[in-house]
């Protein structure tokens, strides 16, 4: 007998309403070990990993919301707009309210019987749809696929479609389960998913013991390695650490493997597009294979230039930056460190050796690195700080020599981050967002707004500026917030609460960013709680007009050239374009 | 026949002089059709019509108006109308009432229930043609369908006993009036002892008066409660009861508990759809049944979808608002 996809769907619901994550992980191993087809366990572990199709297959099924759900409008036999539309704004989500009226409605019950598909055959239907392209064809096929499905399935297949299973385990925690369902080594499985990104076929030789046989390969980009805070600094040996400046730019990985080169950004989005100067340089060049950490930066003139200015370009998406902005700012790549060089992944090399192997690529082929400074005494760690500064850079990273590059677990001291005090301002709690977890509502994250009565701009008193979690608040704190929230709602919105603006909030941030989508054209960028201002008046609050002197002064701010100490070392005749 | 609002809960019918679940005015006949905090009137002038068990009910809430007391089946008689009061199956002592007119025949349900709670008196209509029907429409939405309440009852039960095995004291978050008693009968056969507040176990004496079997219980004791089962409101849940069981596993028991995406406050850990009102679907069998000239809606958030299924019906509907 092959293994269904209801027993997976059926899983996955016992998963997502685990109480906590142990459980989670332990049903999601039963339910691994469970399974008896090498195919099917193969299929199980990919789909709970959120993806349909193997790794680099390039396919995709592009359906959206409002084709699957006015299609479950038609299988049920019930109005799209006078109906579906409030059900689903009542359950907050299309697949719970789908699974609901699949279950409920007469006309949709009888349309169904369960046929046991098996995986395969929903890997196959995907894939199906994949090659489809208009909406009525997709719809035909959804149809005949539901027919066979109960609602649970049903959830679930679109669910798995959309990418949003909201398991509550992340990769790691898949492969931890992976781990407990056949015993094996939970490091070994974590460092197999993280170098392959795959999880169907982990899971194959997790079973088979074979983890020996994880292979990385160029075009699956690798968590980037983090940094610790500054408070770890105080502590540690500087002899046995080199410091890099911590660059105002785009962390990226490159991957550059044959003919072909592609970016990353550090949540492992691809941003090939917007950075056609940068790939023309690697593809004009004959590199080796190679994977490379660096970052991205504006650089004009011997200057690097804030980091939001790439922005726009990445705004750019799909099409390809025109030659105008090409010229205003040029991106360069800046190499601080390799992982994959001539078919080997190095990544479990030491800092050093990883850094010879760099240089050499440096000198061979004009690719730009990040300089690398030995640290004196906290002296002298002090001047290169400043001086990364003056550069127009964010600070220093400092970095532990004999250190591997580290693609999983908390950030450990291998690498220290000693970055420029944060920017804080007071501003108001506006709304608060919540989402479903395991333990029922809980608040997600906070938008925090700054006052705008006196400005005649806005008709408004307060507006939006950012929108932070509070996660270090410690738990007393978070009680009283919590209580403070419920006295001061007043309206809901699907699942975010307004509230009357009262309670004020000192906030913390690493910088201020351009966003012409928001009604104030600033965000603060990574704010967090720094206090509660229990006792403070709302008029406290910082203006907007405050915020856009800030960010005035960030922009002109006289930049350091990169003469003497630079803060990367460029090729003396470096172009991004073959002569 | 003129049908109106009246406050955030009360409908009145002015031409016959009678209103429902009010404070009610002089010279009006005021009916309530159970003890429910948003249908209680609330001034001490108030003098109404009820059942005894919701007079009984009303009065440990802090009713200190006059109630005369109407039996079910048994008509009132004014100059301008008969009264009778029918079970609505919502909680004990909740009446439908049921008023016939020169100028037509009403049924008011008030808060009701198909199949009925087993804690109440049981559902019935009167068997007249009913020309105006004024419903509540609280799950006016067609992703609200009841389980049959052995199912729920066996879900009660099972999350009771297996949070005890795991040595959780297992927290049934429920309303005091009507919620509460019905999961304690769910629960009695379990044998376990239960604690509750103060509040709940004056309201539970009067179940067991109407001949309710609710187990043992007692009031909640911080030192006692180890190994208990607790039955909590939202509200004392929130200010803090009970915040001494460190271990402990919370169920939330109401219609509201389909689909997950309410805001209940605390941490839920595990959700039971089980409510003391019609689902839409009964709802839409209870206007199909009885084909009144027109239904009136209230206490609902989604009359739109109610009226798009009765429109398709051929059933005149308003809101009353
Ligand atoms: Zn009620
Ligand atoms: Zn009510």
């Amino acid at each position: 007998m092959s293994d269904t996809f209801r027993q997976w769907a059926e899983a996955v619901q016992q998963i997502a309403e685990a109480p906590d994550t142990p459980v989670g992980i332990t049903r999601c191993a039963t339910y691994l070990r469970s399974l008896r087809t090498d195919k099917g366990l193969q299929l199980a572990a990919r789909f709970l990993d959120e993806r349909i199709f193997p790794f680099r297959s390039g396919k995709r099924v592009a359906v959206g919301s409002r084709t699957y759900s006015t299609c479950a409008a038609e299988f049920c036999e019930i109005d799209y707009e006078q109906v579906f539309k409030p059900c689903k704004k009542a359950l907050g989500n299309a697949p719970d309210t789908i699974e609901k009226l699949m279950q409920n409605i007469e006309a949709a019950r009888d349309r169904r019987s369960s046929a046991g598909l098996s995986l395969s055959d929903i890997r196959q239907n995907y894939e199906r749809l994949s090659g489809l392209s208009t909406r009525t064809v997709k719809k035909t096929l959804l149809k005949s696929a539901w027919r066979k499905m109960t609602p649970v399935e049903i959830n679930y297949y679109i669910r798995l479609m959309r990418g949003a299973l909201e398991t509550g385990l992340s990769s790691q925690q898949l492969a931890s389960a992976l781990a407990e369902a056949f015993e094996r080594d939970p490091s070994r499985v974590r460092h197999a998913v993280t170098i392959t990104g795959r999880m169907g076929r982990t899971a194959l030789l997790c079973k088979h013991d074979k983890l020996e046989e994880a292979r990385f390969f160029p075009f699956h980009p690798l968590p980037p390695m983090s940094a610790s805070p500054a408070k770890e600094a105080e502590a540690v040996d500087l002899t046995r650490y080199v410091a890099e400046e911590e660059f105002a730019g785009l962390r990226t990985q490159v991957h550059l493997s044959g003919n072909r080169v592609k970016l990353y950004a550090s949540d492992g989005t691809e941003v090939t597009g917007p950075f056609p100067d940068v790939t023309h340089f690697f593809l004009s060049r004959p590199i080796p294979d190679v994977v490379l950490d660096g970052v991205i930066c504006a650089y004009r003139d011997r200057e690097i230039l804030p980091g939001q200015l790439l922005r726009k370009r990445m705004k750019m998406k799909k099409k390809r930056p025109g030659a105008d902005m090409l010229e205003q700012y040029p991106a360069l790549f800046i190499a601080f460190d390799i992982l994959y060089h001539k078919g080997e992944l190095i990544s479990g090399k030491s800092l050093s050796r990883r850094r010879q192997i760099l240089e050499k690529l440096s000198e061979n082929h004009s690719v730009p690195i990040a300089s690398q400074f030995d640290v004196r005494d906290r002296d002298h760690l002090k001047k290169l700080f400043i001086r990364s500064l003056s550069h127009g850079n964010e600070g220093l990273v400092l970095k532990l020599r004999e250190s591997a590059y580290e693609t999983y677990g908390q950030p450990s001291d291998s690498w220290i981050n000693i970055i420029k005090p944060a920017g804080s301002l007071k501003t108001v709690l506006m709304y608060v967002h919540t989402e479903n977890g395991k333990h029922g509502r809980r608040h997600t994250g906070y938008t925090l707004g700054v006052r705008v009565r006196e400005d005649p701009r806005y008709e408004e008193e307060f507006i939006p500026i950012g929108k932070s979690g509070a996660d270090d608040l410690g738990d007393e704190e978070t009680k009283r917030l919590k209580k403070r929230i419920r006295d001061l709602t007043v309206e809901k919105y699907g699942p975010t609460l307004g509230l009357i603006p009262e309670i004020v909030v000192e906030l913390e941030f690493d910088d201020i960013r351009l966003n012409k989508r928001t009604k104030a054209n600033y965000v603060l960028h990574r704010p967090r709680f720094s206090i509660i201002r229990w006792n403070s008046d709302p008029v406290e609050t910082a203006t907007l007009k405050k915020v856009e002197n800030l960010y005035q002064k960030k922009i002109n701010q006289n930049r350091l050239k990169q003469d003497e100490n630079p803060s990367f070392l460029i090729h003396e005749n470096y172009t991004s374009t073959k002569d | 026949m003129n049908i109106i609002k009246a406050g955030s809960s009360g409908v009145l019918l002015p031409d016959l002089n009678i209103e429902f679940d009010c404070s009610g005015t002089d010279g009006g006949h005021t009916f309530i059709s159970h003890a429910h905090a948003d249908h209680m009137p609330r001034s001490k002038k108030s003098r109404v019509y009820c059942t005894a068990y919701t007079r009984a009910l009303m009065r440990e809430r802090g009713f200190e108006g006059t109630a005369q007391v109407l039996e079910f089946g048994t008509p009132l008689d004014t100059q301008r109308a008969r009264i009778t009061l029918y079970p609505a199956g919502h909680i004990l002592g909740s009446a439908m009432v049921f008023v016939e007119s020169e100028r037509g025949n009403v049924l008011y349900t008030g808060d009701c229930r198909i199949p009925p709670s087993p804690a109440s008196e049981g559902f019935a209509l009167p068997g007249r043609r009913v020309d105006h029907l004024v419903t509540e429409a609280t799950f006016a939405l067609p992703i609200y369908k009841w389980d049959s309440h052995e199912k729920l009852a066996s879900e009660v039960r099972s999350f009771a006993s297996d949070s005890l095995k795991n040595d959780f004291a297992p927290v049934f978050l429920a309303y005091d009036l009507g919620k509460a008693q019905e999961i304690m009968q769910m629960l009695a056969p379990l044998n376990r002892p239960l604690q509750i507040s103060r509040a709940c176990y004056n309201l539970c004496k009067i179940y067991e008066r109407a001949g309710f079997h609710l187990g043992s219980y007692e009031t909640y004791t911080s030192s006692t409660c180890e190994g208990k089962i607790l039955i909590a409101s939202s509200h004392a849940l929130n200010n803090g009861f009970p915040a001494d069981v460190s271990k402990k596993r919370i169920a939330y028991c109401s219609g509201w508990a389909t689909g997950t995406t309410r805001f209940v406050g605390p941490s839920i850990d595990k959700m039971i759809p089980l409510s003391d009102h019609l689902d839409f679907f009964e709802l839409i069998e209870l206007c199909k049944g009885l084909r009144p000239e027109k239904v009136y809606l209230t206490h609902t958030p989604n009359a739109s979808v109610v009226q798009h299924y009765l429109d398709n019906l051929n059933i005149d509907s308003r809101l009353l608002e």
